[in-house]
C-alpha cells in the first residue's frame, strides 16, 4: 500500500494508544483553559459583577441559600418581591443554579477556602463551560471518534453562541443547563447504544438536574420521545432501547416531579405528554413483540399491528380528551409563540417585549457560528450516510434545533451543542480524509488520465520537498490493482492534502479570531456599567445603575417601595435592597399593567395608583444626555401596549404617536404623551441642564421644548451623575386636604404675595 | 495562652479607674487661658495654666472638667509650656454626681513654694459643634453651632482667665454674651474682632470645680460659625491586618462606614444644582465629592469596593516604599483619591471597604535576640478632619504563633482574642480584636505585636496540602485498580 508520506515504524501499539490518550487529556485540558479563559474578558475588561438582570435575582436567592442554609432557602417567602402580593420564592424557581453553587461554596468553605459567593457565581458558567466542553467530546465520540469529539469540544469551547449566555458573571440558569443538556443526551445515547440500564438511570439523574436547572428541559422531555418515536417508525425497535427509555423516563420524571416549581406538571400539562405516550407505547410494542415471539401466525402479527395503532390513537385520544376536559392543562402561551412567531405580540405582549424573544435575525447565525453554520449541512448529511441510532438523534436534533433557534433569539443556544457536533464530524470526516496517508489504488485502465494531472503537480511540489516518498504514475503501475480497491475514494499526493489542510486550517484560525472578537465585543459587557473612551482613549467606567442604587441602599428607609418598569426588578432588589412592585419573573401580568397605567398616565390617575401600592419612589432610567438608547422612553410603547391591554378604555397606544404616527418626545409629541408621568419624569428640568442653549435628546436626536414639564405629585430625589437613573419620591397627601396640584400652585402662589408685605414694611421703615 | 498584658511604654495614660490614693496639693492660678479651635467634627481646645505652689513640695496639679467636656473629650495631653515631652496624667475616675471631673498631672518636678510654672492642656473634643440649623438644603450654606462653659473651672483659685473662640472663617453668624458678670469684670465680657470671639478677662475667679458654683455662676456659652468644609463622622471602622509570612505580605482592610455630620439636606438632591455649583466652581460647603486619604508607601493591590462591587471612580498614585533608614526623615504617601458613588449631602451614608497589601518587611522585624517577631499596625488612615465614632482592630497573627504579646499607643476599651479560620489553615490562626471608641486625628499611633512562629507552624500548610493531594491519589490508584463490573468479560 502506498503511502503520501511515512508514518514512524517500529513502535508498539500500547505506546501509540498511551500517547494518543495523554494527548487526548491534554488537548482537552487545554480545550477547557481556552473556553473558561475566553469567558473571562468582562472579569478582566470590567470586574467581577453579576451582569444584566436575571442574574441578580439568582445571586440574590443564592445568597440566602449560602448564608441561611437550604431548608430556608426552600421555605423563602419575599416579601420585597411583587409588593404588597409577596413572591414564594422557593416553589417558583428552578433550584439547580443556587444549589450547585450552594454546595461549591461549602466544600469550598468545609476546606478553609473563604471564597466570596460572589466570586463562585460569576465563574460558574467558565466553569461549567470547560464540563460542557468535555461532555460535547463524549456526545461526539459515540458519534464517530475521540478526534471528533475533541474538535466538538474546541467548537463548543469558543463558539459565540454559546459564550454570549455563559460569559463570567452571567450568572443564569443557561450558565448549568448547557452541560446538563449535552451529559443526559451522551447518556441516553449511551444507554441506547448498550441498552444499558444504568445509563438510562444516569440519563434519569441528569434530566433531573436539568429539571432542577432550567425552564428549557422540555427541550429533553421532548427530544428523548421524539428520538424513540421516529426509531420506532424506522422499525428500528430493539429491547435496547426499551430498556434505555423506561428506565430513563420511570426515574427521571419520578425525580422530576420532585422540584417543587415543575410537581405534576409531567403528568398534567400538553408539554410532557409526548413522552408519556412513547413510554405507553413502548410498552405495548414489547409486549407484542413477547406475544410475537411465542406466536408465528403472519395474520396475527397483523392484527397486533393494528391493535398497536388502534391503541396509539386511542392513546392519544385519550390525552386530548383529558385536555379538553381540563385534567392536562393546555399548551402555555410560551409555547404557542414557538409555533406562530406572531403569537406573542398578539395576545402576550410581556414576552414579546423581550429581546431574546424576538425572531432570529440572519446576521446573528453567521456573528454566534462563523464557520460551523456551514460545517453543519454537511455533518448532517454525513450522519445520514451512517444512519445508526444516534445519528438519527443527531439529525432530528438539528431539524428541531434550527428550527427553534429561527423562531427565538435565545434558543440559539439550544442549536449551537449540535451545530458544533455536527461541524466536528464534518470537520473531522474531511481531515481524516487528507491527513490520511494511504494512497488510493489507481486500477489500470484510469490510469492515463489521472496521471496527467497528477505529474505536473507532483512535479511541481515534489522538487521542493527532497524527501517526499515517489509515488504517483510509476508506482501505480506497478501495483497491479484489483476491482475491490478500485471501489475505495482517496486523495492522491501530498499537495492535495496540504492544500486542503491549510485552507481547513486557515479557516479554523479565523473562527478562532471570530469567536475571541465576537466574544470580546459583543458579549462581555456586564450592561450594569457601561464603558466609554476618555478623550485619552483610556476607558471610562459609566456607572449610573450602582450609584443611584446605592444611594437608595444607603440613604432610603429600608421599607420604602421602589416602583420602576419590571426591566429593573431584580436590580433593585439585588442592588438597593428595597421592595419593589414588579420585576423580571414576570408571573403577573396585572400588575406589570399597573405599573404601566402608573407610567402612562397623568399625574392626576397615577398619584393614587402610586399610593394604593404604597410607593414611595419612582425609578426611571433615561438615556437622553449621554445618548444611552435602552432607556425607559424606548421601552416607553411596550408599557402602554401592557397597560392597554388590561384597561384598553383608558390607555390607547395611538395616542402616543403625533397625527403623523410619529413616536415623538420634543414640542411636537402628543398631549398624551407630555402628560404622561414616564415622559414628565424623564424630562423633569432636562432643558434647564442646557442652561438656555438647545435641549437635545440625543437618544431620539429631537431637540426638546425650552420649558420642560413640571411636576406636582412628586420630587426629584436622586438622579445619576449622567441622568442615566432618576429617582422621583412619591408626595404625600396634602396635609390640608387639597389635591396636590392646587396645594402646590397655591404655595408658589403665596410665596410671590408674602414678597409683597415685606417691602412695604420695609418702605415704612 | 495569649498574655493579654499590654506593656504600656507610652508616656501619658489615662486609666479609666485608677487605684491610687489621690493627694492634693495647693495651687493658685494666675491666669488660665483656654482657646478654642473651631471647627467640624473635631474641636480643638488648649488651656494654659500658670500656676504657682501654695506649698512646698507640689508633686501634682489637679485639671477639672466639666461632666459636659469630659464627655466629648477623647483626647487629652498635658505639657509643661514650651517643652515636647508629655506629662503623666491620672484620672480620678468617674464622678458624675458632682457636674465635673478631675485629673491629676504629674509635675516633672516638684514645685517649690510660690514656684511658678505654665501647664498647657491640649484636648479635642469630638462631636462638639452641631449643625445649626440642623437642615440645609443642597445650596444653603452650613453653619455649626459650638457650646460650652464660660468659665475654664479648676479646683483653685484663680487670678485671671480668658477664652478665646477662633472660628475658621471670619463669618460668625452669632454668639451668646453672658451676663450678670459684674462681680468678674467691668467690661464687656464677651468682644469680637474678625475670626476670634474673646470672653474675659474675668478676675478672682474662686475655686470653680464644686457643685456650688457650677450651679449658681456657671453659665453656657455658644458660638455659631460658618464652616466650609463637609463635617466628617466614621460611624464605624473595622480594620483587619493579616500577617502571612509565606507570602511575606502584610494585608489592611478597613470596612468604613462613613456619615456626613453637617445639616440634614433639607428637601430633595437636585443633580442639576449639583452641576451647576461644579460649572460655577462654588461648591456646596456640606456636600462631600471626595476624600483624598494618605495611604502607606509601597503598597500594592489596592482595592476599594462595596457591597455592590468595585468603585470605579477612585485613583491612587502609589509611592514607593523609601529604604529603612531614610524612612523617619522623608514620610511618604501614597496618595488615594477616593470618591464615593454619589457625592455625600448632609446626613448621609456611605459604605466602603478599602484594602491594601504591603511588604511585611515595611513593617516587621525579626528580633533574633528573643526569636520573636514584632510587627506594627498602625490603628488607622487618618481621614482629615474626621472622627471616628467605633473603631474595631483586629489583628491576625500567623497560624500557630505563640508567645503573643503586644502595645498599645493608649488602652482599648476593650481587648479579645479569637480564632480566625482561613485559607487552608488546619488549626486557625490567633487574632487579636482591640475596640476603640471616639479616635480623632491625634490618634495615629500604631499596635506593636510581637509573637514566635516556630519551623513547624510554617511548615503547617504546605503538609496539610501535601497530605490532602497524597490521599486523592491514593484513593484514585486504589480506585483504578478495582473492577465493579458484574460481566468483566464483556466490558472490553
Amino acid at each position: 500500500m502506498s503511502m503520501a508520506y511515512p508514518l514512524p515504524s517500529g513502535l508498539s501499539p500500547a505506546t501509540v494508544t498511551n500517547t494518543a490518550s495523554l494527548i487526548r487529556i491534554v488537548t482537552l485540558a487545554l480545550i477547557s483553559g481556552a473556553a473558561i479563559a475566553s469567558r473571562l474578558f468582562a472579569v478582566i475588561n470590567f470586574e467581577s459583577i453579576i451582569h444584566e438582570f436575571d442574574p441578580w435575582f439568582n445571586f440574590r436567592a443564592t445568597k440566602v441559600l449560602a448564608s441561611q442554609g437550604f431548608y430556608e432557602f426552600w421555605n423563602w417567602f419575599d416579601p420585597t418581591a411583587w409588593y404588597p402580593l409577596g413572591r414564594v420564592v422557593g416553589g417558583t424557581i428552578y433550584p439547580g443554579l443556587m444549589a450547585t453553587s450552594g454546595v461549591i461554596y461549602n466544600i469550598l468553605h468545609a476546606l478553609n477556602l473563604p471564597v466570596d459567593i460572589r466570586n463562585i457565581c460569576v465563574l460558574l458558567a467558565p466553569g461549567f463551560s470547560a464540563l460542557t466542553a468535555w461532555a460535547t467530546y463524549m456526545f461526539t465520540k459515540e458519534l464517530k471518534d475521540e478526534s471528533a469529539g475533541l474538535l466538538a469540544a474546541a467548537f463548543i469551547g469558543i463558539a459565540p453562541g454559546y459564550i454570549s449566555r455563559s460569559v463570567a458573571g452571567s450568572y443564569d440558569n443557561e450558565a448549568i443547563a448547557i452541560f446538563l443538556l449535552m451529559f443526559t443526551f451522551y447518556c441516553w445515547i449511551k444507554a441506547l447504544k448498550q441498552g444499558s440500564a444504568f445509563f438510562g438511570m444516569l440519563a434519569g439523574v441528569f434530566y433531573f438536574y436539568m429539571v432542577a436547572a432550567w425552564g428549557g428541559y422540555a427541550f429533553i422531555t421532548n427530544m428523548i420521545p421524539l428520538h424513540a418515536l421516529i426509531l420506532i417508525l424506522m422499525g428500528r425497535f430493539t429491547s435496547r432501547l426499551y430498556v434505555g427509555y423506561s428506565s430513563w423516563y420511570a426515574i427521571g420524571t419520578l425525580a422530576s416531579m420532585q422540584v417543587p416549581f415543575v410537581g405534576f406538571q409531567p403528568v398534567k400539562t400538553s408539554e410532557h405528554m409526548a413522552a408519556l405516550g412513547v413510554f405507553g407505547l413502548l410498552q405495548i410494542i414489547a409486549f407484542s413483540q413477547l406475544v410475537r415471539s411465542h406466536l408465528s401466525s403472519k395474520q396475527f402479527q397483523n392484527l397486533l399491528f393494528v391493535a398497536v395503532i388502534g391503541t396509539g390513537i386511542l392513546g392519544s385520544l385519550a390525552i386530548v380528551g383529558l385536555t379538553y376536559k381540563g385534567w392536562i392543562a393546555p399548551w402555555t402561551g410560551r409555547f404557542y409563540s414557538l409555533w406562530d412567531t406572531g403569537y406573542a405580540k398578539k395576545y402576550i405582549p410581556i414576552i414579546a417585549s423581550v429581546s431574546e424573544h424576538q425572531p432570529t435575525a440572519w446576521p446573528s447565525f453567521f456573528m454566534d457560528l462563523q464557520l460551523l453554520m456551514f460545517l453543519f449541512p454537511a455533518g448532517v448529511f454525513l450522519c445520514f450516510k451512517q444512519l445508526r441510532d444516534e445519528h438519527v438523534f443527531v439529525i432530528i436534533y438539528a431539524v428541531v434545533g434550527s428550527y427553534f433557534a429561527g423562531v427565538m433569539v435565545r434558543l440559539m443556544l439550544t442549536l449551537t451543542p449540535v451545530v458544533c457536533v455536527s461541524a466536528a464530524v464534518a470537520l473531522s470526516t474531511l481531515l481524516d480524509t487528507y491527513i490520511d496517508p494511504v494512497e488510493p489504488l489507481v486500477p489500470e485502465e484510469a490510469a492515463p488520465s489521472a496521471s496527467g494531472d497528477d505529474s505536473t503537480t507532483t512535479s511541481a511540489s515534489g522538487s521542493k520537498k527532497a524527501k517526499k516518498p515517489v509515488f504517483g504514475l510509476s508506482e501505480s503501475t506497478t501495483t497491479q490493482s484489483t476491482p475491490k480497491l478500485r471501489t475505495r475514494p482517496g486523495i492522491f499526493g501530498l499537495d492535495a492534502r496540504l492544500v486542503v489542510i491549510f485552507n481547513a486550517f486557515g479557516m479554523l484560525s479565523f473562527f478562532v479570531f471570530h469567536c475571541t472578537w465576537v466574544t470580546s465585543n459583543a458579549y462581555s459587557s456586564p450592561s450594569v456599567v457601561l464603558a466609554s473612551a476618555n478623550p485619552d482613549g483610556s476607558q471610562h467606567i459609566i456607572d449610573d445603575f450602582r450609584e443611584a442604587y446605592y444611594w437608595l441602599r444607603q440613604n432610603t428607609p429600608e421599607t420604602s417601595v421602589v416602583m420602576s418598569w419590571w426591566d429593573y426588578g431584580y436590580q433593585i432588589a439585588g442592588m438597593a435592597d428595597r421592595p419593589t412592585l414588579v420585576d423580571n419573573n414576570t408571573w403577573n401580568n396585572t400588575h406589570i399593567a399597573t405599573v404601566g397605567k402608573a407610567m402612562s398616565s397623568t399625574e392626576e390617575v397615577a398619584y393614587p395608583i402610586l399610593r394604593k401600592h404604597d410607593v414611595d419612589y419612582v425609578l426611571v432610567i433615561f438615556g437622553g444626555l449621554i445618548g444611552y438608547s435602552g432607556d425607559d422612553i424606548n421601552k416607553f410603547l411596550w408599557m402602554v401596549r401592557i397597560a392597554q391591554g388590561v384597561w384598553p378604555d383608558e390607555i390607547q397606544e395611538p395616542n402616543y404617536f403625533t397625527p403623523h404616527g410619529e413616536y415623538r418626545v420634543d414640542d411636537q409629541a402628543s398631549t398624551t404623551m407630555k402628560n404622561s408621568l414616564m415622559y414628565k419624569m424623564s424630562y423633569y428640568r432636562f432643558a434647564e441642564l442646557f442652561g438656555g442653549g438647545q435641549a437635545m435628546d440625543r437618544v431620539r436626536n429631537q431637540v426638546m421644548p425650552k420649558h420642560g414639564p413640571t411636576l406636582d405629585y412628586l420630587d426629584e430625589a436622586f438622579t445619576s451623575e449622567n441622568w442615566i437613573v432618576r429617582i422621583f419620591q412619591v408626595k404625600k397627601e396634602d396635609l390640608l386636604g387639597r389635591d396636590l396640584k392646587s396645594a402646590n400652585a397655591f404655595s408658589q402662589g403665596k410665596k410671590r404675595k408674602r414678597s409683597k408685605p415685606t417691602v412695604r414694611r420695609r418702605a415704612i421703615v | 495562652m495569649l498574655r493579654l498584658t499590654g506593656s504600656l511604654s507610652l508616656v501619658f495614660l489615662t486609666l479609666l479607674s485608677s487605684t491610687h490614693a489621690h493627694h492634693s496639693y495647693s495651687f493658685e492660678n494666675t491666669a488660665i487661658v483656654r482657646q478654642v479651635e473651631l471647627a467640624g467634627s473635631l474641636v480643638q481646645v488648649v488651656t494654659t495654666y500658670a500656676v504657682k505652689a501654695l506649698e512646698k513640695d507640689a508633686k501634682a496639679y489637679t485639671i477639672a472638667l466639666s461632666s459636659n467636656d469630659k464627655e466629648k473629650t477623647s483626647w487629652l495631653e498635658a505639657k509643661v509650656k514650651g517643652q515636647q515631652q508629655a506629662l503623666l496624667v491620672r484620672d480620678h475616675g468617674t464622678e458624675p454626681t458632682n457636674g465635673y471631673h478631675l485629673i491629676d498631672v504629674e509635675l516633672p518636678k516638684p514645685l517649690g513654694l510660690n514656684e511658678t510654672l505654665n501647664i498647657v492642656l491640649e484636648t479635642i473634643q469630638t462631636h462638639a459643634a452641631k449643625p445649626w440649623p440642623a437642615s440645609a438644603s443642597q445650596n444653603d450654606e452650613q453653619s455649626l453651632l459650638f457650646k460650652t462653659d464660660l468659665f475654664v473651672i479648676s479646683p483653685y483659685q484663680t487670678l485671671v482667665q480668658r477664652s478665646k473662640m477662633r472660628s475658621p472663617t471670619p463669618r460668625i453668624v452669632d454668639f451668646m454674651e453672658p451676663k450678670d458678670l459684674e462681680a468678674f469684670t467691668l467690661d464687656t465680657p464677651a468682644t469680637k474682632s474678625s475670626a476670634t470671639i474673646t470672653y474675659g478677662p474675668f478676675n478672682n475667679i474662686p475655686p470653680s470645680a464644686d457643685e456650688n458654683f457650677l450651679s449658681k455662676t456657671q453659665q453656657p456659652i455658644s458660638v455659631q460659625y460658618m464652616y466650609d468644609h463637609p463635617v466628617l463622622e466614621v460611624s464605624s471602622l473595622k480594620r483587619a491586618a493579616e500577617i502571612s509570612h509565606w507570602g511575606s505580605n502584610l494585608n489592611i482592610q478597613d470596612e468604613i462606614r462613613l456619615r456626613n455630620g453637617g445639616p440634614e439636606l433639607k428637601g430633595h438632591f437636585s443633580r442639576l444644582d449639583h452641576q451647576a455649583q461644579a460649572f460655577y466652581k462654588r461648591p456646596s460647603p456640606h456636600v462631600l465629592p471626595g476624600l483624598s486619604l494618605h495611604l502607606p508607601a509601597g503598597i500594592r493591590n489596592t482595592y476599594f469596593y462595596d457591597i455592590i462591587g468595585n468603585v470605579s471612580t477612585s485613583h491612587l498614585r502609589v509611592a514607593p516604599a523609601p529604604p529603612r533608614s531614610l524612612r523617619s526623615r522623608t514620610p511618604q504617601y501614597s496618595v488615594l483619591d477616593l470618591r464615593p458613588r454619589y457625592p455625600l449631602l448632609g446626613g448621609w451614608n456611605y459604605t466602603f471597604t478599602l484594602g491594601w497589601d504591603s511588604d511585611l518587611s515595611d513593617s516587621a522585624v525579626y528580633d533574633s535576640k528573643s526569636g520573636k517577631y514584632i510587627v506594627k499596625v498602625p490603628v488607622m488612615t487618618l481621614i482629615p478632619g474626621a472622627v471616628v465614632n467605633q473603631a474595631e482592630v483586629t489583628i491576625i497573627l500567623p497560624e500557630g504563633a505563640t508567645d503573643v504579646d503586644f502595645s498599645l499607643p493608649w488602652p482599648a476599651v476593650s481587648t479579645s482574642s479569637s480564632t480566625v479560620t482561613t485559607y487552608l489553615d488546619t488549626t486557625g490562626r490567633p487574632a487579636l480584636t482591640f475596640v476603640y471608641e471616639r479616635l480623632t486625628t491625634r490618634h495615629d499611633g500604631d499596635i506593636y505585636v510581637s509573637y514566635k512562629v516556630p519551623l513547624s507552624a510554617h511548615l503547617k500548610k504546605p503538609t496539610a496540602v501535601a497530605t490532602a493531594f497524597m490521599g486523592l491519589f491514593v484513593l484514585t490508584l486504589i480506585g483504578r485498580r478495582i473492577n465493579l463490573s458484574l460481566h468483566p468479560s464483556k466490558t472490553a
